[in-house]
């Protein structure tokens, strides 16, 4: 399989994550920054299991496949906007807003991940 | 507008995959902390010109490319990692040493941003 067309795959994953990243965050408008902790939790939620998936059966998946998923949770979830977001709460609210953000996200996603794993376990 | 985001989540989750793959992850500092320490900064310099860019220009470069370029996913992968591996303390030091670092960057380039805006 050349190095290029897996490249592609992993890029075509991200561009897919991102769009229903967007897409996710033009339905739900809100005051607090949900729909990035919505696409966060699903990511890694979907990563969870993916590595759980790949531990049970690991072999059978092809390289492609890998690529796809890979770059797909990395293009769905995002650090940046969760940063930026927080920031924003500290400035338009409190403190304890921002870092209820903070661990409100890494609370779901670390739940999320060890979920998904269990689940494909 | 999708397809920009498109086009700005495919080019950064290039870029992330050939960074990632190049730098060996160090204990604390791993590639994805670099990748997403960096990203916070380019989202912070581009909030801050936002008024003077196309809206275009957002979708591509602040929804599509800092966010396919970061990743909260391999975040969350490696502080598991990380706890399994070094323990609680590690992992939870790394955690906020990340998300410390992320936020300084994210006002660093808003400063950036803000600073080329007075001129």
């Amino acid at each position: 399989m050349s190095g290029l067309y897996l490249h592609l795959l992993f890029a075509l994953g991200g561009g897919l994550g991102a769009v229903l990243r967007h897409w996710t965050a033009r339905r739900i408008t809100h005051d607090l920054p949900l729909a990035t902790l919505a696409v966060n939790v699903a990511g890694t939620l979907l990563l969870g299991l993916w590595l759980g998936h790949l531990d049970a059966v690991g072999a059978a998946v092809s390289e492609d496949a890998r690529r796809l998923v890979f770059g797909f949770c990395g293009g769905l979830t995002t650090f940046s906007s969760f940063a930026y977001q927080t920031l924003d709460l500290h400035r338009s609210r409190t403190i304890l807003t921002a870092a209820g953000n903070i661990l409100a996200s890494v609370a779901l996603c670390v739940a999320a991940f060890l979920l998904g794993q269990k689940l494909a376990g | 507008m999708y397809l920009a985001v498109f086009a700005g989540g495919a080019a950064g989750s290039l870029l992330r995959e050939a960074l990632a793959l190049e730098i060996p992850g160090l204990p604390l500092v791993t590639a994805t902390f670099g990748i997403n320490t960096v990203s916070c900064l380019i989202l912070g310099w581009l909030f801050a010109v936002r008024n003077r860019v196309h809206a275009h220009v957002l979708h591509l470069g602040a929804v599509g490319f800092c966010g396919g370029l970061s990743t909260f996913s391999s975040f969350i992968f490696e502080l598991d990692r990380m706890v399994r591996l070094e323990g609680w303390t590690t992992g939870l030091g790394a955690m906020a040493l990340e998300i410390a670092a992320g936020l300084a960057a994210a006002v660093l380039g808003e400063a950036v941003g803000r600073r080329r805006e007075a001129r």
